[in-house]
């Protein structure tokens, strides 16, 4: 005997724009985000398990990068090649925790073009929800976060750097930071899946912007270069969820709320211009 | 032998008339360039997001309609057939009811869910197992956890792959994934399914489980829309079609009727068919090896030259010859093959072998064969016809003659014509 029947869903396609029926569209919006919990897990369980089966070293390579990076400016800080003022926690753990950060903004930031790019020949074919498959890069976004972690509170032992019960507020502070990047990279992605010219410029902008954030300096107090680095709007959230985890103080709420009104603002415009593009990403892209 | 058990089911009418799709005047519009096409989608989701209205009937640069005003409806438990040739736009539409790209006029109505089997096996990760896979692919589908433990049994069982299911995918064959894809989709129990030329998978056994698969389905209430180039799966399952051509509907309706349409414009598009008679050049005496062929052509009862054959009709077949000295033992030989066949002989007939040579003076002659029914049926096809001495010497050869058979819809599933009478007797 049939199951529940589902002849009472009505869907009309039409040729005219969405964005004329807002109710409508926030309605769709809302259950295809529901209705993509599920499979947004599956999907991150698959990708997860494929990337680590085919791996010797496995979660070994999500640690080396940041220990190698810190070891290098390390010794160059050492040997007076690189002139980095006094941080408050010892260097290497300050340099480590900070790049974890980052590259957790990173990985968020190009997260949704990959996810796009390497569900190209679903999205050609199947209705599923679209939002399941940016679910899913979130998820082995905060994963890979989650791996790096044990890292970071090895540091925090080894160094012997004392916590506060403000640490569990610092979670916060990093989902407004993947926040933020995934706005970006979702905002991006309707592009970047049609033209190759986005995916390249990513590593561009990417490189200078870490100079520009306090992530292997400490924040600076004065000056032009101050300005600038204030006004990057990873720096907040960065310096916040660094702020929480070691000191307790946040040393600058103001801006930290402000950009995270910002990003979530940013992060529902993006999400409804990834849903009225996809359609025809679709239609244009190699099936 | 194993006996397949036949296609042709029988069905009840569907329980309620409940139109659960409607297509109505959709169009859509492709580029062909790719740089532009790129820049067509920019442009197109800046009109979506900032609320434009389209200008719909406008084809810009480089573009042409893919789709333009086809209208269709499905019923519960109907079975559509869509053919067309390559290019004609049936994926198009099917890809439009099934809401991955939006049309560029009209709209689409859809009640239910819709199951696209446009390719199997999405979403598959070749490093994980196929078990795993399933899940993935069928969550893809739409279904739930618990519906997907439900049915989960079922699925391996349906893919007959054995062991294998415990392997990387990438391990497997193209044709084990195939099924393992086809098993997944099958069982996802949609409203509307469409089926975009994956039968073809598999050996004859899974080809023939997947058909009582879907019959299933179909008297559960789901309804099809099937794309196929094998006009006998789609005459075995569909209950009505339609034929599209470069993005036009053309014909709807009756499934002989637009299978047969589809096939006659798929081989006479661009091919000359000789019309009625063939005339030849006459050749010189010394070109000539005795005999020349100098016509060909397809006469009627009476003798008059006829443009194409009906199965069932008296036709004759006459060879006009010119005869250069005195010849003995001269004899036609006939070689009949179906245009788009599988290139097999049909029929092969030999004035020798029937013993019917001639002795040949000089001047014109002709050979006449007289058929008292055609038995071909309909289609297009070529013949091979040379005139010879004995059963070696050829004097002169036509490679190839086409003509065409025309039938009724009672030949429509006839391999040849079978001349008959009925009689009803009671039985004392």
């Amino acid at each position: 005997m049939r199951k529940s029947s589902r002849f009472s869903n009505r869907i009309i396609y039409t040729s005219e724009s969405r964005i004329r029926h807002p109710l409508q569209l926030f309605q769709e919006m809302g259950r295809d985000l529901l209705a993509s919990r599920q499979l947004a897990w599956r999907l991150l369980m698959r990708d997860i398990r494929a990337q680590y089966r085919q791996s010797m070293f496995g979660v070994l390579w999500a640690f080396l990068p940041p220990i190698i990076t810190a070891m290098g400016l390390l010794v160059a800080k050492n040997a007076g090649a690189v002139n980095i003022g006094n941080t408050d926690i010892p260097y290497p753990a300050y340099v480590m925790f900070s790049m974890a950060l980052w590259q957790t903004f990173v990985e968020s930031l190009s997260g949704p073009i990959a996810a796009v790019n390497a569900a190209k020949p679903m999205l050609a074919k199947i209705n599923f929800p679209r939002e399941a498959i940016i679910l899913a890069k979130v998820g082995e976004v905060f994963f890979n976060f989650g791996i790096k972690l044990i890292l970071i509170l090895g540091l925090f032992i080894w160094f012997q750097i004392p916590v506060t019960w403000s640490v569990f507020l610092a979670p916060v502070a990093l989902i407004h930071l993947v926040i933020l990047g995934t706005s970006i990279g979702l905002l991006l992605a309707p592009i970047g899946a049609l033209y190759g010219d986005v995916a390249k410029a990513i590593p561009l902008i990417v490189s200078p912007w870490l100079l520009l954030t306090p992530v292997i300096y400490p924040v600076p107090k004065e000056g032009l270069f101050a300005t600038i680095v204030n006004l990057n709007p990873v720096t907040p959230l960065l310096v916040t969820t660094r702020d929480l985890a070691t000191q307790g103080l946040v040393s600058d709420p103001i801006g930290f709320w402000v950009v995270s009104a910002t990003a979530c603002g940013l992060l529902v415009i993006a999400w409804i211009l990834y849903r009225l593009a996809i359609p025809f990403i679709v239609e244009r892209m190699s099936a | 032998m194993t006996l397949l058990k036949s296609h042709q089911d029988t069905f009840e009418q569907p329980q309620d008339d409940e139109v659960i799709l409607s297509v109505k005047n959709v169009s859509k519009r492709f580029c062909r360039d790719l740089k532009k096409s790129l820049f067509y989608g920019i442009q197109d989701i800046a009109g979506e997001v900032l609320g434009l209205s389209k200008s719909s009937d406008v084809l810009r640069k480089s573009e042409f309609w893919a789709l333009k005003d086809v209208s269709l409806e499905l019923r519960r438990g109907e079975a559509l057939g869509l053919v067309g040739a390559n290019g004609a736009g049936k994926t198009t539409l099917l890809r439009i009811i099934s809401g991955l790209i939006k049309p560029d006029a009209g709209t689409v109505e859809v009640k239910g869910r819709v199951a696209p089997l446009i390719a199997l096996g999405a979403g598959f990760n070749p490093v994980l197992t196929g078990r795993e896979n399933v899940y993935v692919n069928m969550s893809i589908l739409g279904l739930s956890n618990e519906e997907i433990d439900e049915c989960f049994d079922q699925v391996v069982e349906f893919a007959e792959i054995g062991e294998a299911i415990d392997a990387p995918v990438q391990s497997y064959s193209s044709g084990m994934a195939a099924r393992l894809g086809f098993a997944c989709a099958i069982h996802t129990e949609p409203d509307i399914l469409l089926i975009d030329e994956v039968l073809a998978v598999g050996d004859a056994k899974f080809r023939s489980k997947c058909t009582r698969k879907l019959s299933e389905l179909r008297r559960q209430g789901t309804a099809f829309i099937f794309v196929s180039h094998n006009s006998m799966a789609i005459m075995a399952v569909a209950t009505s079609a339609v034929y599209l051509r470069r993005g036009k509907l053309l014909l709807s309706g009756n499934t002989e009727t637009i299978i047969s349409k589809y096939e006659e414009d798929l081989f006479l598009d661009g091919v000359e068919v000789a019309q009625g008679a063939m005339y030849l050049k006459e050749k010189t005496a010394d070109q000539s090896s005795g005999i020349d062929i100098t016509s060909l052509a397809l006469k009627d009862a009476q003798g008059k030259i006829l443009d194409f054959l009906t199965s069932g009709e008296p036709a004759s077949f006459c060879a006009e010859l010119k005869v250069h000295r005195y010849i003995e033992d001269v004899s036609l030989r006939i070689e009949v093959r179906e245009v788009g066949g599988e290139n097999d002989t049909v029929l092969f007939l030999s004035g020798l072998m029937d013993d019917r040579v001639f002795n040949a003076h000089p001047g014109k002659c002709e050979i006449v064969i007289d058929m008292q029914y055609v038995g071909f049926k309909p289609g297009i096809y070529t013949a091979n016809i040379n005139v010879r001495q004995g059963k070696h010497f050829i004097f002169d050869t036509i490679e190839s003659y086409r003509f065409v058979v025309k039938g009724d819809a009672s030949m429509s599933k006839c391999k040849f014509y079978q001349p008959r009478t009925w009689h009803f007797n009671y039985c004392s």
